[in-house]
């Protein structure tokens, strides 16, 4: 049977590992590929055999998102595939460039994985005038399809999946749902929302955030705590773009959006009770957007908590800081809420003559 | 095409709008200060003073300035971004009231900088006018933007005089620092290199006119020609590498080049501020000869096809240039936690395997001790020694030499 599978897999398989551009592009990348005639292996889920495999092959100070990417792709060797899908995401619009670590990922993984495949690394970089069209040329290129009228049909239902995608995460449905009815051509509707007491934001990238193990189910934990968590999926591009622009800031990083951009546009709307900040350790571009987000927060005075998380996070330290931080909310809230019942009775006189006088006739009525 | 230059269009006066240039303060009454980077004081003071503009130069890196930059920036963010807000604060209570600094976005964090800077010091309550121009693209136009900006100074003579004078002063010290870098090693008394180096840096800071400065270049070369050296005296030879602050300041890598010098290796350093300058600041087509990042491209190529920014390329690049060059080792040097250099450093442990060239690196950051800093450059140094030994192999006197 596996032999069966390898046969396979050899063909016509590409393997897409299930990290970092995964949690934004994936339905795209699902799309595109069926349009040029290949299936799809993605990696196993992240555990800690992963991201213990994967640390072993990079240095120490590297962060956990390339870590554990790293340990997908060993992942993916260990089933057999020989093709696997390696972008280099340089930058999204002019001047807004990526992570060096993420735009680097193709050098990386050439210099520290010593078994032979074949990468499939394309560029996409926007301020030196490679397009996304051209990006997803040289994809195909590489693959060995030179058909320009297939490409071109593979990236307009690339688009479709991606779209259908995009429509779902917005009105709120969760991600792997999202990402698995985005698959099967299918668009669900908003799931029956229960009311609940408190709202938070969460700012973090997607891939640290939809990842199981690496947000070590925070929606999900938040959730139980009856907190409404909402995220970077949640909130439309050119809404990040203009919250951004209405805060005074400049967008810099090519995924400030799912952060800044959604933290700026709850707290702008003032949506949420709180925001949370879910980073990894050492990450560059997170330790300033959250600066960025913690100071127009304390302007504001909403609280924030950054939770920094590595290989090593525990979860029971991990959840008591998280119930902590919900506590506080809760008590903010009714503080709130009793101050704000005070003054509604005693505010100008004529209100409250106004309000004796709607009692009594409910009480003549009576 | 047209929607790049749009964009372009749209991000130059997004951040004009952000750093608002503040027209209130008068010519006269500017008083300018830049974040401190090794030498770079002696060009900016020779620019800009010739543009007739008062001066604070900040005070020099420290362990003081150290605190107060760490007590004032986020936990998360870089060693050089401390320094820089350090540098800015006492500058701003010596009394300044312009900050002229530049930027790279698309580098790394680096190009946030300036954003976070004012914001902070905004925070602090300091009134200032902050004068930012990009090194990215554009650049010798908005360099000179910029200067108009602070100095309002029409004259052509001036300007000629201040960027002649600058570069001049900045080919100097850098010559005096490579001959500094070659003798130390060499010379038979101890210390007088040190001497030579630091006489001439007074030199330099004290010449104006131009002639002068056109003049410093040779007479260093001719001052350092006459100390006495062991010409025949093997030396193995380092290169230094990394994180382009780090490498430059001194203060910031505790003075690595002295204590390898004093070790008996000469260091090579992958660059200077004079040549960065050069190339930034000239247009492209003028370059005459491949540049430095240009060879670095070409040397990186079997490990990296692209540039990822930072220094990544030029790191790994210069890596197997000195591999293929006879150069005996490689340490590379970074700020804790930069973002670039994490990348080349995972890239550097395979390139010292195949192209068999010693590598170490060294993280810095505020806690870095510079006891357990001193012994792994020495425990390096023997490893280096000790190759070069085996290489030498053949003639007896030349093993006890390298030894010695």
């Amino acid at each position: 049977m596996k032999n069966i599978v390898n046969e396979k897999i050899k063909n016509n398989y590409i393997g897409i590992p299930r990290a970092i551009s995964y949690y934004n592009n994936y339905p795209f990348y699902y799309g595109f590929f069926k349009g040029l005639g290949f299936d799809i292996l993605l990696s196993d889920k992240t555990t800690t055999k992963l991201i213990n495999e994967g640390s072993q092959h990079v240095v120490s100070d590297t962060c956990l998102p390339i870590k554990v990417f790293v340990g997908h792709v060993v992942n993916l060797l260990e089933k057999g595939c020989d093709k696997i899908f390696i972008p280099s995401l340089q930058s999204t619009a002019y001047k807004v460039n990526n992570c060096t670590k993420i735009r680097g990922l193709p050098e990386i993984i050439r210099n520290v994985i010593n078994k032979p495949f074949k990468m499939i690394e394309p560029t996409l970089d926007k301020t030196n005038n490679i397009s996304f069209k051209d990006f997803c040329y040289d994809t195909a290129h590489q693959l060995d399809v030179f058909d320009e009228e297939k490409i071109n049909l593979a990236i307009k239902s690339g688009w479709e999946f991606y779209n259908k995608f995009q429509q779902m995460a917005l009105v709120g449905v969760p991600f792997e749902e999202a990402v698995k009815n985005a698959i099967e051509n299918k668009v669900v509707s908003k799931p029956i929302e229960i009311v609940r007491p408190l709202s938070v934001v969460i700012m973090a990238h997607g891939y640290n955030l939809f990842d199981e193990r690496i947000s070590m189910n925070l929606i999900k934990k938040l959730d139980k705590m009856g907190v409404k968590a909402y995220t970077g999926l949640n909130v439309s591009r050119q809404d990040a773009i203009n919250s951004i622009q209405e805060l005074g800031e400049i967008q810099y990083w090519a995924n400030e959006l799912d952060l800044t951009g959604a933290a700026a546009y709850y707290m702008l709307n003032k949506k949420v009770d709180g925001i949370i900040a879910l980073s990894a350790f050492g990450c560059g571009p997170d330790s300033l957007m959250v600066d960025e987000i913690q100071y127009h927060a304390s302007e504001r005075n909403l609280p924030t908590m950054y939770l920094t998380i590595d290989e090593h996070t525990g979860e029971a330290g991990f959840v008591t800081r998280v119930e902590a931080f919900v506590d506080m909310l809760i008590r903010r809230k009714r503080k709130k809420l009793q101050e704000s019942n005070i003054k509604t009775l005693s505010t100008s006189k004529k209100e409250k003559i106004g309000y004796l006088e709607k009692e009594d006739k409910a009480l003549t009525k009576v | 095409m047209g929607s790049v230059l749009n964009a372009e269009k749209q991000r130059e006066e997004q951040k004009n709008r952000f750093f608002q240039k503040d027209n209130t303060i008068a010519t006269k009454d500017r008083i300018v200060a830049w974040p401190r980077m090794g030498n770079i004081d002696l060009s900016m003071v020779a620019l800009v003073s010739s543009l007739g503009v008062k001066i604070v130069e900040a005070p020099p890196n420290s362990n003081e300035a150290l605190e107060i930059g760490v007590k004032n920036s986020i936990e998360g963010i870089c060693l050089p971004y401390k320094l820089n807000l350090a540098n800015y604060i006492m500058a701003l209570e010596k009394g300044a009231n312009t900050l002229m600094m530049f930027q790279a976005p698309g580098s790394c964090r680096f190009g946030n900088y300036t954003k976070m800077a004012q914001k902070t010091l905004k925070k602090m309550g300091y009134k200032f006018d902050m004068v930012v121009f990009d090194m990215y693209q554009s650049k010798m136009k908005q360099t000179l933007q910029a200067f108009w900006h602070v100095t309002k100074c029409a004259n052509p003579y001036r300007y000629y005089k201040g960027f002649s004078t600058g570069f001049n002063k900045a080919f100097a010290i850098d010559t005096a620092e490579r001959l500094l870098f070659y003798t130390r090693p060499r010379e038979l008394n101890k210390g007088e290199a040190e001497r030579c180096y630091k006489k001439w840096y007074k030199i330099i800071s004290e010449t104006t006119s131009i002639w002068g400065c056109k003049q410093l270049k040779k007479k260093i070369i001719k001052d350092f020609k006459k100390i006495p050296i062991d010409k025949n005296k093997i030396v193995p030879k380092v290169y230094l590498l990394g994180e382009f602050f780090v490498l430059l300041d001194p203060y910031t890598n505790k003075d690595i080049e002295k204590t390898l010098g004093d070790l008996g290796v000469e260091v090579e350093r992958q660059i200077f501020f004079s040549d960065w300058l050069e190339h930034v600041l000239q247009p492209s087509f003028l370059y005459k000869k491949e540049s430095h990042r240009e060879r670095c491209v070409r040397f990186a190529e079997k490990y990296m096809k692209r540039a990822i920014g930072g220094e990544t390329i030029e790191t790994v690049g210069d890596t197997v240039y000195a591999a293929q060059n006879g150069i005996d080792g490689v340490i590379h040097i970074m700020p804790f936690s930069c973002m670039p250099e994490i990348v080349s450093q995972n890239i550097l442990t395979r390139v010292s395997r195949e192209e068999d060239i010693p590598a170490m690196t060294l993280v810095l950051d505020e806690q870095t001790g510079k006891a357990g800093y001193q012994t792994r450059i020495e425990a390096f140094i023997d490893l280096v020694k000790r190759k070069k030994m085996k290489e030498n192999l053949g003639s007896k006197n030349k093993r006890e030499e390298v030894l010695s």
